[in-house]
């Protein structure tokens, strides 16, 4: 026996998870680069999008978080100018699974632990940016203005976790497809 | 459970190698490839949501600073009633110069100067999403005539170039992003430096300046058509603030403040038509 998932049209074709899931990542890009650009900590924009992604991943699993990483990051990478098209892409998906897989080792019920997560996260995502950044010599990454941003981003994306991520899990669990039964 | 973690790694390395050949792609670069195709698609998608956002957002937002400069008001209406009458005078005379102006352009066979040039005006829509750099997203596209290496402008100066098109939106690099460079000039018919931006709240560089040149303190720059520049001359891009550099060095190290205040940036004209640079294929 296949797949079932829950009634409506979408979840019946097998597509209401990766509608729901595109439409997640849309609505967050939209917000990253319109009303957080707005509401900036220090002239710094958090990384609501990746925060998506983490939750996304530590609910789901190493698969899940791999292709919303990835396309998640590519999403970003289209958005910014001029900017190493797919470093984020390559970035996101590699965070991605680790999440997916981590999360198999951390006990699952404590509120704190999607918070710890992505601020581990998002300092790693930061630091390996910058490196990468450097090294495909894209133009000017200061050392100082780098630092600020990161200590900034960590802070910020993990004051954003507490909002965003029950808002993902309640998505998730209505669109999660139903056990798979093998006979 | 071997199993599903093995199809993770597999997972893992398939989207790893297709990130690699996303930046392959993109290495190649090249106008027109599937890597824009998909950036117009995306931009596309998300647009429609950003203009939504922003609608609802951007109210809230001006009402706000509006109950904060309350106070201020009254001051600012008197100081503005006077700018009034003196601009106005100004204008009479302006029109004076400008017909005087153009009859000599005439006569001298020069391009059209960028204030007569056909432009349209489009609202931001959207900043980059990110902290490494600085674009907007504008509210005009193909459709209206927007195209790529197009001036942008504000009634105060330079804002920056359209470096990415869709029909109905525009991506603009800011002045203030590290990426463009910008030729400029002192006011005279030739390249004195080039200027860019060291990101937001930070005045822009104006570098390779001999120490050999006239440059003082409070000195307008503008754009110049010099060396391929796809800015057409004379646009303001800011005064210079700062003069340094260490003996040794042959060039100064100069700070430019732009005319620009990108922290306010909502409305912005697009000026239909690149500098004479670009026509000899820059």
């Amino acid at each position: 026996m296949s797949v079932t998932s829950r009634s409506g049209f979408m979840s019946e074709l097998g597509l209401a998870r990766p509608a729901a899931v595109g439409a997640i990542l849309v609505v967050a890009i939209a917000l990253q680069s319109t009303v957080l650009t707005k509401v900036t900590l220090l002239g710094v924009i958090p990384q609501l999008l990746f925060v998506v992604v983490i939750s996304l991943a530590m609910l789901e699993g190493e698969r899940v978080g791999v292709v919303v990483g990835f396309f998640a990051g590519l999403i970003q990478d289209f958005l910014l100018p001029q900017s190493v098209t797919g470093l984020t892409a390559l970035e996101y998906t590699f965070i991605g699974y680790v999440v997916g897989m981590i999360r198999y080792y951390l006990p699952s019920q404590s509120v704190w632990m999607p918070v710890f997560v992505v601020a581990l996260a998002s300092a790693f995502a930061e630091g390996t940016y910058a490196i990468l950044a450097i090294i495909m010599g894209q133009r000017w990454v200061s050392i100082g203005y780098t630092a600020k941003v990161a200590g900034l981003v960590i802070l910020y994306n993990t004051l954003l976790t507490p909002f965003v991520y029950p808002v993902i899990k309640r998505i998730a669990d209505r669109v999660r497809p139903e056990r798979v039964v093998r006979i | 459970m071997y199993r599903p973690r093995r199809r993770g790694r597999l997972l893992l390395l398939a989207f790893l190698a297709l990130s690699v050949l996303v930046i392959t792609l993109d290495f190649r670069g090249g106008d027109g490839g599937p890597l824009e195709r998909a950036k117009e698609i995306t931009q596309a998608i998300v647009a429609p949501i950003q203009r939504g956002v922003t609608a609802i957002t951007r109210p809230v937002g001006n009402f706000f600073s509006s109950i904060a400069d309350l106070a201020n008001l009254r001051e600012e209406n008197g100081r503005l009633r006077n700018e009034v009458e003196e601009l106005t005078r100004e204008i009479n005379q302006a029109r004076e110069l400008a017909k005087e102006n153009a009859e000599l352009r005439e006569y001298l066979d020069l391009d059209e100067p960028w204030y007569t040039m056909d432009a349209v005006t489009a609202q931001v829509i959207a900043d980059a999403p990110g902290n490494y750099s600085w674009a907007v997203t504008i509210s005009r596209g193909a459709d209206d005539g927007v195209e790529t290496d197009m001036a942008v402008i504000t009634a105060q100066g330079l804002v920056g170039k359209v470096i990415n098109v869709n029909a109905d939106e525009a991506l603009v690099l800011l002045l203030i992003d590290p990426q463009l460079g910008v030729g400029a000039t002192t006011g005279e018919r030739r390249l004195l430096g080039t200027v860019s931006g060291n990101g937001e709240g930070v005045d822009l560089s104006l570098n390779y300046v001999s120490k050999s040149e006239d440059v003082v303190l409070g000195d307008n720059i503008y754009t110049s058509n010099r060396n391929r520049s796809v800015f057409p001359p004379g646009i303001p891009i800011g005064h210079v603030s700062a003069i340094g550099g260490d003996a040794r060095d042959p060039n100064y190290q100069i700070s430019v403040r732009p005319a620009v205040d990108f922290t306010t940036l909502n409305f912005v004209q697009v000026l239909l038509e690149t500098g004479s640079g670009s026509k000899e294929g820059s």
